[in-house]
């Protein structure tokens, strides 16, 4: 992707997608594409990686719940690392749908 | 709109002029329905008068906006074309292009000829300069429509006066974000039963559509509300109507239940931030409420309640998501913030301390809303 901050990667059986420090509506397409894309090409894991993240409106949230819905119904594995947004997306509730991790390594590993 | 359209039209009657054209037309993209509308023609206005709706990637019009590209029709018959007016006319040369605003192909721009012509190069970057000028017109009009209906919706849905209840003060702030209205919205009612409901939520986006979206629970939640009082059973049942109804669309609310005596409140919050407490004499905290999942994310989550005493003089802080989130400002910091500035003072002294410390001069990016409730202190009337 030639989004800045942005990255889409294979560690092993894990898709990881590392999300900008920042998302709001001036990203978050491409955000949930990219997550998105992760979940079409059939890996059993997909991570989420927030441990950048600073700042992420409710059109980030959205792209979120959609990739969540998404790996539903494809049974894709989602998982969430994440520092300064914990404290949010555990307010919203994200954290009862998708477990959230620390560090990329604790998601990585987890259930190994 | 009216002028809007005039506008249009005279820019279409233009066009058909320079290019030397029999009509000329323009389809809007309906983003709900995914189809294109006919919005505005010059020697094809019976398209626009009889509503024809083609869907995109079908039929002449609808290929240019599924391409983003123009097409040149030499031969306009039923396997070309899907609008029967435009047979019916003798139209026997198509050229038309799309009509782009900020990357995304919003409508279709098309010139007919009724008799057989060969569109040139030269035309077809006519047409798509005209195409142009008229995206963008049509986008800005668009999105004051957008905005205007959206204020209005939300002015006219806010409650524009509190309801009064016995023993019970409040007081509100709503700022609209700048530039943009979003989804925000305070409700207060009372209950046949003598209890008073206290909600605030947050649809998720903004524009028009949060508006609608917000309208429609703000209803709904209404009407769960007169069937029981247990806030958990009305935000399970929101859900379920949200989820059914308006899949995709997502909000954060937070209800409160306050007993008739206004003693106690039973609290749910459906992924919402949770109010601020202060009671006379101590230092102000954030209820200590479990949080359930926002609406309309899954089927089926729990939705856990907490009960808050609630003594004489104390007061209750809910607000949205606008006034505490800063990009440059952990959440913490700014939910210390609002505890600080929280106090157990009249709900209207308290609402414009917690503007002046939260908001400032600051120009909010997001919707603000603020409803403060204080239960008055015993000996005052």
């Amino acid at each position: 992707m030639s989004v800045e901050g942005f990255e889409l990667r294979r560690i092993g059986q894990h898709g990881v997608v590392t999300v900008p420090a920042e998302v709001d509506i001036t990203n978050t397409d491409e955000v949930r594409q990219a997550l998105l894309s992760v979940v079409s090409q059939d890996v059993p894991v997909l991570i989420i990686d927030m441990s950048r993240t600073t700042f992420c409106d409710s059109t980030g949230v959205q792209a979120i719940i959609a990739t969540y819905r998404q790996t539903a119904a494809t049974g894709t594995e989602l998982r969430l690392v994440a520092t300064t947004m914990l404290r949010i997306l555990t307010f919203i509730g994200v954290d009862q749908l998708i477990p959230i991790y620390p560090d990329l390594n604790a998601a990585l590993t987890a259930g190994a | 709109m009216l002028t809007g359209a005039e506008r249009t039209a005279a820019e279409l009657e233009r066009t058909r002029a320079v290019l030397q054209a029999d009509t000329a037309a323009v389809l809007l993209l309906d983003f709900s329905s995914g189809e294109l509308i006919a919005t505005a023609a010059a020697g094809l206005e019976e398209e626009v008068r009889q509503g024809v709706r083609i869907p995109v990637g079908r039929g002449f019009a609808g290929r240019i906006a599924a391409q983003h590209q123009p097409v040149i029709l030499d031969h306009v018959d039923h396997s070309t074309v899907l609008n029967p007016i435009l047979l019916a006319k003798g139209i026997r040369t198509l050229m038309g292009v799309p009509l782009i605003a900020g990357g995304k192909v919003i409508g279709v721009l098309h010139v007919g000829s009724l008799t057989p012509r060969e569109f040139t190069s030269d035309d077809v970057e006519l047409l798509q300069l005209a195409a142009d000028r008229a995206a963008t017109a049509v986008h800005s009009l668009m999105a004051q429509d957008d905005r205007i209906a959206a204020q209005a919706l939300q002015r006219s849905l806010l409650p524009s006066a509190l309801p009064v209840a016995d023993g019970a003060e409040m007081a509100v702030r709503y700022v609209p974000g700048e530039g943009v209205v979003g989804g925000d919205w305070y409700d207060v009612f009372t209950l046949p039963s003598g209890h008073l409901g206290i909600v605030v939520g947050d649809v998720t986006g903004s524009g028009l559509q949060a508006a609608v979206i917000m309208g429609r629970m703000r209803s709904a939640l209404r009407a769960y509300a007169l069937d029981t009082c247990d806030p958990a059973e009305v935000l399970c049942r929101l859900d379920r109507k949200m989820q059914h109804f308006e899949p995709g669309a997502l909000a954060t609310v937070a209800y409160a239940v306050l007993d008739p005596g206004l003693d106690r409140a039973r609290i749910c919050s459906a992924g919402h931030y949770p109010p601020v407490i202060a009671s006379p004499g101590r230092p102000a905290r954030l209820a200590d409420l479990p949080s359930g999942l926002l609406i309309g994310a899954a089927p089926g989550a729990e939705r856990p309640v907490a009960t808050i005493d609630i003594s004489p003089g104390t007061v209750m802080c809910f607000y949205t998501d606008g006034l505490i989130e800063r990009r440059d400002r952990p959440i913490d910091h700014r939910l210390a913030l609002l505890c600080q500035a929280v106090t157990a003072q009249p709900p209207d002294a308290a609402c414009a301390t917690v503007m002046a410390a939260l908001v400032g001069s600051q120009p909010a990016h997001d919707d603000t809303a603020v409803l403060i409730f204080r239960r008055k202190p015993l000996g005052t009337r």
